[in-house]
């Protein structure tokens, strides 16, 4: 049960690409002080390669009898998400930078790339309520669970820090990547216990 | 607790797969039934004591 298969390896490897690309990308456009724009143009081919990483997900799931019509579901919601977040991002920032609106355009400009984290939100909910099988829905709350208890965690330790002048501020919307990457943590530690 | 899942489901010459499609449940679900890791709900006890055509308690017992 522990041996890697083909899916497997190849989910993993794309999800690594995927995470080097995004966070190099990233990395490179802030050392090179591209600005806004270019850097978003950068960080669009790594975005790509959510497409064959959850295809390949998919395929490690069904391989381990894990892929239900739900998780189906729930991918295909969260990569329209991670698109449309893209998107709006950029339509918010360039229409930011060439307005340079005040009052209410301004709000809904700030407020745009929120939506799809809201939908995303909507989605993860949705998935809870669509997901028939009670063990796969198990391991994803308790994965979330998981991830609810590292952002808590990390977000007060922060915030101290933040107080007391240690680190700079950072941003409330990065409350969703934090939650995420507990959410992948918890994910893989519940495939590793399944594996066992 | 303990069960008898693995065994009924030999003497049927069914595979994991076999149970889970005839369950409407996961693969995942199945071996975690029947490795003890996973507990069923009662619902899904039932099911499973329906599609054996046993009681729960035939297949289910206390114990670790």
């Amino acid at each position: 049960m522990s041996t890697i298969t083909a899916p497997r390896r190849a989910a993993t490897l794309w999800g690594a690409a995927f995470f080097v690309g995004m966070f190099g990308t990233g990395i490179l456009a802030r050392r090179l002080d591209l600005g806004a724009i270019p850097s978003m143009l950068v960080m669009l081919p790594p975005m790509l390669l959510l497409i064959p990483l959850v295809r390949s997900s998919e395929r490690a799931q069904a391989e381990c009898g894990a892929l239900s019509a739900a998780t189906r579901r729930y991918n295909r919601r969260a990569m329209l998400w991670s698109f449309g977040y893209m998107v709006l991002l950029a339509v918010s920032v360039i229409a930011n930078r060439q307005l340079h609106p005040g009052g209410p355009l301004l709000w809904l400009l700030a407020v745009l790339p929120a939506l799809p984290i809201l939908y995303l939100i909507w989605a993860m909910a949705r998935y809870l309520a669509e997901e028939q099988d009670e063990y796969l829905r198990m391991r994803v709350v308790n994965a979330a669970l998981g991830a609810t208890a590292l952002l808590l965690g990390v977000a007060t330790v922060w915030g101290f820090l933040e107080t007391f002048h240690v680190v700079d501020h950072v941003p409330g919307w990065m409350a969703v990547p934090v939650w995420a990457v507990g959410l992948g943590i918890g994910s893989a530690i519940g495939r590793w216990r399944d594996s066992r | 607790m303990k069960n008898r899942l693995k065994v009924l489901r030999a003497e049927r010459g069914w595979s994991q797969q076999d149970l889970a499609e005839r369950l409407e449940v996961s693969r995942q679900s199945v071996n975690a039934i029947e490795t003890g890791r996973y507990d069923p709900s009662l619902p899904l006890a039932f099911r499973i004591a329906d599609l054996f055509g046993m009681a729960i308690e035939d297949i289910f017992q206390r114990g670790e």
